[in-house]
């Protein structure tokens, strides 16, 4: 069997960041493996585990982004394939979506991999965008992976239940991090991965994109709460009043 | 994006001059001491407990002789990786970084550079993997600043030599499958010659008590080591290491652990303490707004640049094979000493709470007090600086009828 998965190097949102004249600033700028990109990796290791196959990344990024692919190779992953763009490449989920599936379409596998979304967007486009391109079937924002004959079975959350979904392959599931727990690099895994293969190849968008982003702003400030003093009774009139007259949130 | 900001953590950037593998297995690290130890460290030093799983979990990662060759188990690891991995688990609690300190530097790192090729194949792998723990007896009730004047000795007996004998504050020996122990030869030509032994648990007259009533690194095990009439095979002996060599070249390998480590008790101190007074409101205001609280907060960041720079830098000259012992002793005397410091401010700055375990500082304060004494204390290193630097030693008071 083999997998492909899709991995993206974002930064570490967990690291303290703020917004500064419109722009993003991360304090520390620090790079990680996308936590749902790790999830992929993870279901994919899951999936090998009692069977044969191998599981071969994508990612596009710039030449700093091959320290993630070495974390997805250290936590068990066989190969990889790296799109490289300019550092300043200006991409939005549709054009990386192309660029992926024009590398994608040169190989073949049984299951595409991909988180649920990144963790720097949060736009969550690029996995069924990528479906698209490639004409596959999909399943996003899968909690569960399993094989069962010949299909790829994928369980969704819902607020109520479960959707359980089999999709013949090949065919692409995005994968969300109450999928599993991704397992953390062994150091043996570290070492071995820089004796893995790794191909470079440059990729130049065909395209401006068709989005781009404005700008970025703090969320508006709460007003403050107002406070009263009083008599209960007097209290519960005013409070009715106010919410009936002024908030108006009960007429 | 602005092209210059200020990371309050790593305030010259340090960690972006570490290489790719170097710092996968810092977040390797990190990610493992954060979500596992940490959860387990206000119950391990608040009620003395080290958690069973805890070996076995490091040995998986290899976490355990990272930098022995991976032909014995190891990983193969840099110098500044194994500094990097101490300063993770350092992060969360001394004790953690204690056990595998002495796993990796005084127990694998001796027996894969003094012992046979059947020591280290017998050894390596097992200790590498937790199967086995190991600790290390050097120190004795009555000498610990000054081990070469150690009263354990060794009797050559036929196959092999009995030990009799002491060790004291021994990280591990209640948990420890075979101790690296350092003995004097007794009715040998060589009577007096320091030598290093392989005694395993199951050996007759090798006894482990536990260490009670400690203050600090409480969640690592302490005990001694007591040696009656106990008969060590001659294929536990070390073959050619002779003199304070022997156990000083281990020491040198922890103490170099103990730089990096230090550093990431005093990091986590600063952290809780930036944190904390962000948080906590007086006269109307987050302590982080008054002005002695903001100069303490930039002497902690200005002294952890200091330290990380040095613990870097020391890695580098010790992966080129450069590190002289006492480059390690100004690192291990500064780092040590400076993240007591830090501790203490820390601890302060987080008034009554910071008397509270749940708030780990007062933990960190406690241990880094063992800290800047086990391996050489803060003086001892002074005086090891001050030979180096007039050609004199002074460990010896001279010119004094006494």
């Amino acid at each position: 069997m083999k997998i492909a998965v899709c991995i993206k190097q974002v930064p570490d949102i967990t690291a303290p960041l703020h917004i500064q004249n419109g722009a993003l600033v991360f304090d520390t700028n620090r790079m990680v493996l996308n936590a749902y990109d790790a999830s992929a990796v993870e279901a994919a290791l899951v999936l090998l585990e009692n069977r044969e196959g191998s599981i071969h990344l994508f990612l596009l990024g710039p030449d700093r982004a091959k320290e993630t692919i070495r974390k997805a190779l250290a936590m068990g992953a066989h190969e990889a394939t790296h799109l490289l763009v300019p550092d300043d490449a200006a991409l939005d989920a549709y054009l990386s979506a192309s660029l992926l599936a024009e590398q994608l379409k040169q190989h073949t596998f049984d299951i595409l991999l991909c988180g649920k979304q990144s963790q720097d967007t949060d736009a969550g486009l690029t996995g069924t965008m990528l479906a698209e391109h490639l004409a596959l079937p999909y399943a996003t924002n899968a909690v569960g992976l399993t094989l069962e004959d010949d299909l790829v079975v994928a369980t969704r959350q819902g607020d109520a239940g479960q959707e359980i979904m089999a999709l013949e392959t090949p065919c692409l599931v995005t994968c969300s991090n109450d999928m599993n727990n991704p397992r953390i690099p062994s150091i043996k895994g570290i070492m071995q991965s820089k004796r893995k293969p790794v191909q470079t190849i440059s990729v130049t968008p065909d395209a401006t994109p068709s989005t781009q982003v404005m700008g970025y702003e703090p969320l508006p400030e709460r007003t403050p709460g107002v406070q009263w003093e009083g008599e209960p009774l007097e209290l519960a009139r005013r409070l009715v009043h106010h919410l009936n007259d002024e908030a108006r949130v009960l007429s | 994006m602005p092209k210059y900001a200020f990371n309050a953590d790593d305030a010259y950037l340090f960690e972006s001059m570490l290489g790719e593998e170097d710092r996968l297995i810092m977040e390797s690290a990190r990610e493992y001491a954060q979500s596992r130890l940490e959860p387990r460290a206000l119950e391990g030093n608040q009620d003395e407990v080290f958690h069973d799983a805890i070996p076995q979990e490091m040995g998986e990662l290899g976490l355990l002789g990272a930098t022995i060759p991976e032909a014995y188990g190891g990983g193969g690891v840099s110098y500044t990786a194994y500094g990097l991995i101490a300063r993770e688990l350092e992060r969360v609690d001394s004790g953690y970084r204690s056990f595998s300190s002495v796993q990796s530097s005084l127990v694998m790192h001796p027996i894969h550079v003094f012992g046979t090729e059947e020591q280290r194949q017998r050894f390596l792998p097992r200790l590498a993997t937790a199967e086995l723990i190991g600790c290390f007896g050097l120190t004795e009730p009555n000498h610990g600043s000054d081990p070469g004047s150690m009263e354990t000795t060794a009797q050559r007996v036929d196959g092999g030599w009995v030990l009799n004998g002491a060790k004291m504050w021994i990280t591990n020996s209640p948990v420890a499958d075979v101790a690296v122990v350092w003995a004097k030869e007794k009715g040998t030509p060589d009577e007096g010659t320091i030598r290093g032994f392989l005694v395993e648990r199951a050996f007759d007259g090798f006894e482990t008590p536990v260490t009670h009533n400690k203050m600090s690194l409480r969640a690592s095990l302490t005990g001694e080591i007591v040696l009656d009439d106990c008969f060590v095979p001659d294929a536990n002996v070390f073959p050619e290491v002779r003199g304070l060599k022997g156990p000083f070249t281990c020491l040198n390998s922890a103490r170099y652990g103990i730089v990096w480590g230090a550093l990431g008790a005093a990091e986590n101190c600063y952290h809780r303490a930036r944190r904390y007074v962000m948080e906590r409101h007086q006269f109307g205001y987050p302590l982080g707004a008054m002005q002695l609280v903001q100069t303490k907060l930039a002497d902690m960041i200005t002294t952890i640049t200091q330290m990380q720079l040095l613990a870097w830098r020391l890695g580098q000259l010790k992966d080129q094979g450069q590190a002289a012992p006492a480059m390690i002793s100004l690192g291990k005397r500064n780092n040590c000493g400076r993240a007591l410091e830090i501790a203490r401010t820390a601890r302060d700055m987080l008034g009554g709470n910071g008397i509270t375990g749940e708030y780990r500082v007062v933990h960190h304060m406690v241990n880094l007090e063992s800290v800047n004494t086990y391996e050489g204390t803060y003086d001892i290193h002074g005086l090891i600086l001050g030979r180096e630097i007039t050609g004199l030693q002074s460990f010896v008071p001279r010119g004094n009828n006494m």
